[in-house]
């Protein structure tokens, strides 16, 4: 479904003209394969968020594909990766990041209204999967009304409001307390067996990584080994 | 993304900072304002100063004062001039007024008829160029005449219309339609003796009043075929009558007579167009005509009129034009305010064209309501500075104003003109900061560090 195909990344940082340049992802060679959960793992500053940004179309690998479903996605204009991901992908974030003048529903409904759907049709997709996710009675409210695992929820439905075939989560649980974060893991495993989404993660959390069918680690932006679900960690790959 | 679901959009945005949009849109509406009442100002003076210069006379006539022959000027129009005068292209009537070289007497009902003159003039042109009249109808028959709006006015009330005091109230020439008048037609005879021919005629058209409050018509229009009549009694053209041949001035010289070059007065060409009265002025004048029209002066004026618009709407120009460093202003903001929106709507799909869209429509609607309260003020000034001015010059500077005189004019086409301008201005002054929204980076929005 997605593969990453001798990925290079680094970054200028510092003023012009004195930059300095940063390597941050060396080589990396990733297949997701449909239907799929896959769990990033690694410490702070390993390069794991840098990675989904690259699979996002946030940012561009300095060398190496990206292919995703077939269609290679590393030259696509900004206009062609808003396409893709409006079609394609779905996001989860660590901060959930809602409109702040925007309710649960209008927020949860944003990429319906993005892909311009009427509004009759709006309505009963967004009710529908508020519903899914226990928030529909908050569907007037703004995120400054909500709790973390209330707005947690709203961006879960906003994320699978166009039923994406791929969603990629950044730390999904990093803001939940323990009770939100088995309700969404739950989710997140359902919506993998029911419909056959394919999820990337990232986490600290074991917890997390658990449901995964397979765990990828990286370490100061090299690929160190992927195993699966009763494999041996220990066992590197790179 | 559909159309409502960005104006949704903006109309959320809008109401976010209520304050900085008002001021905004005033600064939008004041420029076009200023745009509007200063160019009015040229529309109106225009307005006023060329419908004073055209009054009554037709933009479609040419008038011809001589032709030229031999190196030479030669005042007298004759019948071939006006025959070749029909002949050219695009000429709709060839009209003339000749004075009757007699005073004809008329009586009503046994009444002298205060009437100035009479005047011969061709019906049959008349009627193609548009005679006014302000009731009845044109004569079709021999003996039927026309009458001047003022024939009922006595020499003193004309004389009052024309000084200090308004002129009295006399009866409508109109009561008049249907009577008969009754001309006498005096000659000369071969014994030295005066003799009399009665003509009468009847009423059935009056002339339109003339436009100017000093002119008066008090004239009897008669036709080709009574002139006729007239001067086969006279013997003479246009019914002068001989002179005495005892009078004793041995210079003057007898009236020409019916077998004469005859002279015809006050000739004007009327053209089937205005557009057409350059072409006809031009191809007359290459064969010695020499000719006036209000149209070639016209366009003299209006094209003074032209500058001085343009001039003073690009003054106006400038006005709006400072508003839309408010619009930029306001739209610079915006989007720095919303960039974290516009992050997340990027990350989630958002089409760049779709947040540019948003950002356009923005500004022009902000760029549409100045304009349009701008044009409602601008004709709301227009109205009171009309009302006003007059008042006020007459207040302070002792002069009196025209009844009909406009200071402040706005046609619509100005105010479309204007409303184009700011929304034009203000789609400009958004491009930018609508640009830049485009260019917002996704993840510098979502760590919100922009």
């Amino acid at each position: 479904m997605i593969e990453m195909l001798r990925i290079n990344h680094q970054f200028a940082i510092g003023k012009k003209g004195k930059e300095r340049v940063v390597p941050v992802l060396h080589d990396i060679d990733l297949h997701v394969r449909e239907g799929e959960i896959v769990a990033i793992v690694g410490r702070s500053g390993s390069g794991k968020s840098t990675l989904l940004n690259l699979m996002s179309g946030y940012i561009r690998p300095t060398s190496g594909e990206i292919r995703v479903a077939g269609q290679s996605v590393t030259s696509l204009s900004e206009g062609e990766w808003a396409n893709f991901r409006l079609a394609r992908l779905g996001f989860m974030f660590q901060s959930f990041q809602l409109i702040p003048s925007m309710t649960a529903f209008e927020n949860a409904e944003l990429p319906l209204v993005l892909k311009g759907l009427g509004v009759s049709e709006r309505r009963k997709r967004v009710m529908e999967l508020l519903e899914q996710v226990g928030i529909a009675d908050y569907a007037g409210h703004y995120p400054g009304e909500l709790s973390g695992g209330q707005q947690q929820r709203v961006s879960v439905a906003r994320s699978l409001m166009l039923n994406p075939p791929i969603v990629l989560a950044d730390e999904p649980t990093g803001s939940l307390d323990s009770d939100n974060e088995r309700q969404l893991l739950a989710l997140i495993q359902h919506l993998n067996q029911d419909k056959g989404t394919t999820f990337v993660l990232i986490t600290h959390d074991e917890q997390v990584a658990s449901i995964a069918h397979r765990t990828v680690n990286l370490k100061d932006g090299y690929l160190l080994n992927a195993y699966g679900k009763g494999d041996n960690p220990a066992h590197e790959v790179h | 993304m559909r159309f409502t679901d960005q104006f949704r959009f903006v109309r959320q945005n809008m109401k976010k900072n209520k304050t900085r949009l008002f001021m905004t849109v005033l600064a939008t509406a004041m420029g076009c304002t200023f745009l509007i009442v200063l160019a009015s100002v040229g529309f109106g003076l225009q307005k006023s100063i060329v419908e004073d210069m055209v009054g009554d006379r037709m933009v479609t006539a040419i008038d011809i004062y001589g032709v030229e022959s031999n190196n030479e000027v030669d005042r007298v129009i004759d019948a071939d001039n006006i025959e070749y005068l029909r002949t050219v292209d695009h000429v709709k009537a060839v009209t003339y007024r000749n004075y009757v070289q007699q005073a004809l007497n008329p009586m009503i009902d046994g009444q002298a008829v205060g009437s100035n003159a009479t005047v011969n003039v061709d019906f049959a042109a008349e009627s193609k160029a548009g005679f006014g009249l302000s009731a009845g109808r044109l004569p079709q028959e021999p003996r039927e005449v026309i009458v001047g709006f003022n024939i009922r006015q006595t020499p003193q009330q004309s004389g009052a219309a024309g000084g200090d005091t308004p002129p009295a109230d006399a009866p409508p020439a109109k009561e008049w339609l249907g009577k008969i008048m009754e001309l006498k037609v005096k000659q000369l005879g071969e014994d030295g003796k005066e003799r009399t021919m009665k003509l009468p005629v009847t009423i059935v058209g009056i002339s339109e009043q003339p436009s100017r409050e000093w002119q008066t018509d008090s004239n009897v229009y008669i036709g080709n075929e009574i002139l006729t009549e007239l001067e086969a009694f006279t013997g003479t053209q246009w019914g002068a009558m001989l002179l005495p041949e005892d009078s004793g001035n041995q210079n003057a010289e007898q009236p020409p007579g019916l077998q004469d070059p005859r002279q015809f007065n006050q000739v004007q060409v009327i053209a089937d167009g205005a557009n057409r009265v350059k072409g006809i002025s031009e191809e007359i004048r290459e064969k010695g005509y020499m000719s006036h029209s209000i149209a070639s002066e016209l366009k003299q004026i209006n094209l003074v009129f032209t500058i001085m618009k343009i001039g003073l709407g690009f003054v106006g120009t400038i006005a709006v034009l400072i508003a839309s460093i408010g619009i930029f202003n306001t739209m610079t903001m915006a989007v720095t305010e919303r960039s974290q929106d516009i992050g997340i709507m990027k990350a989630i799909g958002a089409h760049p064209s779709a947040i540019r869209r948003i950002f356009l429509l923005e500004s022009s609607l902000i760029g549409l309501l100045g304009a349009v309260i701008g044009t409602v003020v601008a004709y709301v000034i227009s109205i009171v500075v009309n009302i006003g001015l007059p008042i006020a010059i007459e207040a302070f500077m002792e002069e009196q104003v025209p009844d009909d005189f406009v200071f402040s004019f706005i046609p619509p086409y100005l105010a479309v003109i204007a409303c184009l301008i700011s929304l034009g201005v203000a789609l400009l002054s958004g491009s930018r900061p609508a640009k830049r929204a485009t260019r917002i980076d996704v993840l510098s929005a979502l760590r919100r560090d922009i």
